[in-house]
């Protein structure tokens, strides 16, 4: 599909960009989980960027606590849904792509549902639980999934297209013994987001990334980077290896 | 034998460090697992998402080498 007027002018910067394929990303349909600290910014980018058709799902409302991080609401957006008012920011920010809005807590029951005839899933959830159901459906529809975690100082950023990579199950099968309060101050999770949506635009418009089958993890307290790769584990509950 | 045990998050007060702010050395003699070299601090690995050693992930049942650096990851599921 060709670029309007509109369009060359909005993306007039970006479309020199080594490798840029404009109209490759008007045609990729994207579902993001989760429109927190990680989601929200993450959604941001891709939809600057213009990729077509974005599917935003989040259950939760705002709530003061999170506007420590969650920047793509406000004061005036208090026990409002999240899914709803994303896609509002969005599509002011860019009226020329489709944004849903799915106020609905992904389960077992919708998962597929929602995640069918997508290009990627980018993971902005805040639990172990719902990634491990957002692998399988990964695994189940073989969408790649671009997983994204933060907890204090910590931030993992990772890129999982089974078969063709080992899946989230084989490093991390069971969620972490006991819950707490994650603690979470908002530029690592604005950092990882848009490295989710930098990792996600490189897929989207050229079907790799050098994150392939590998995990980066962020030390942002020293500033250390370490990227750590794994192989497919033979007892993998979901790929099986 | 010596390796040198980092953590970072909740782990690492867990694992009492004493090289610096993150990493514990541990000496033993022969070789070890990582299950057995967690045994020897002792650190629960339910507390551990996983363990690289030189940037590649392992399992418990990995002998690490002389003076290599093991790196603990704790759970990271916030969004």
């Amino acid at each position: 599909m060709a670029l309007n007027d509109s369009e060359r002018e909005r993306y007039r910067r970006q479309l020199p960009v080594d490798g840029w394929n404009q109209e490759r990303l008007q045609n990729c349909k994207v579902l993001i989980v989760g429109l927190g600290g990680l989601g929200g910014i993450s959604a941001t980018y891709l939809a600057a960027a213009g990729v077509g058709h974005l599917r935003l799902c989040d259950s939760d409302k705002v709530e003061l606590s999170n506007l420590n991080r969650q920047i793509l609401y406000s004061i005036n957006n208090i026990d409002q849904s999240k899914a709803v008012q994303a896609r509002k920011r969005l599509a002011a920010l860019n009226p020329e792509i489709t944004i849903e809005a799915l106020a609905e807590r992904l389960t077992d029951k919708n998962a597929a549902e929602y995640a069918k005839g997508c290009d990627l899933i980018i993971d902005g959830l805040d639990n172990q639980e719902s990634r491990i159901l957002l692998n399988q459906i990964s695994f189940n529809l073989k969408i790649p999934f671009i997983y994204g975690a933060v907890d204090g100082w910590q931030g993992q950023i990772g890129y999982f297209s089974p078969p063709f990579t080992p899946c989230l199950s084989c490093i991390m099968p069971e969620p972490p013994p006991s819950e707490r309060t994650i603690p979470v101050f908002g530029a690592l999770p604005g950092m990882v987001g848009c490295m989710q949506a930098t990792i996600g635009l490189q897929y989207l418009m050229s079907g790799q990334t050098p994150l392939s089958g590998k995990m980066l993890i962020i030390n942002a307290d020293t500033f250390s980077f370490d990227t750590i790769s794994y192989d497919r584990n033979p007892s993998c509950p979901v790929c099986g290896g | 034998m010596k390796v040198f045990l980092k953590a970072g998050g909740q782990l690492r007060t867990m694992i009492k460090p004493d090289v610096d702010h993150y990493t514990r050395l541990v000496e033993f003699d022969g070789e070890k697992t990582l299950a057995e070299i967690l045994r020897l601090l002792p650190l629960d690995p339910a507390y551990i998402a996983f363990i690289y050693v030189e940037s590649k992930i392992r399992d418990l049942s990995y002998k690490p080498s002389d003076g290599q650096t093991i790196t603990l990851q704790p759970p990271v599921s916030g969004g």
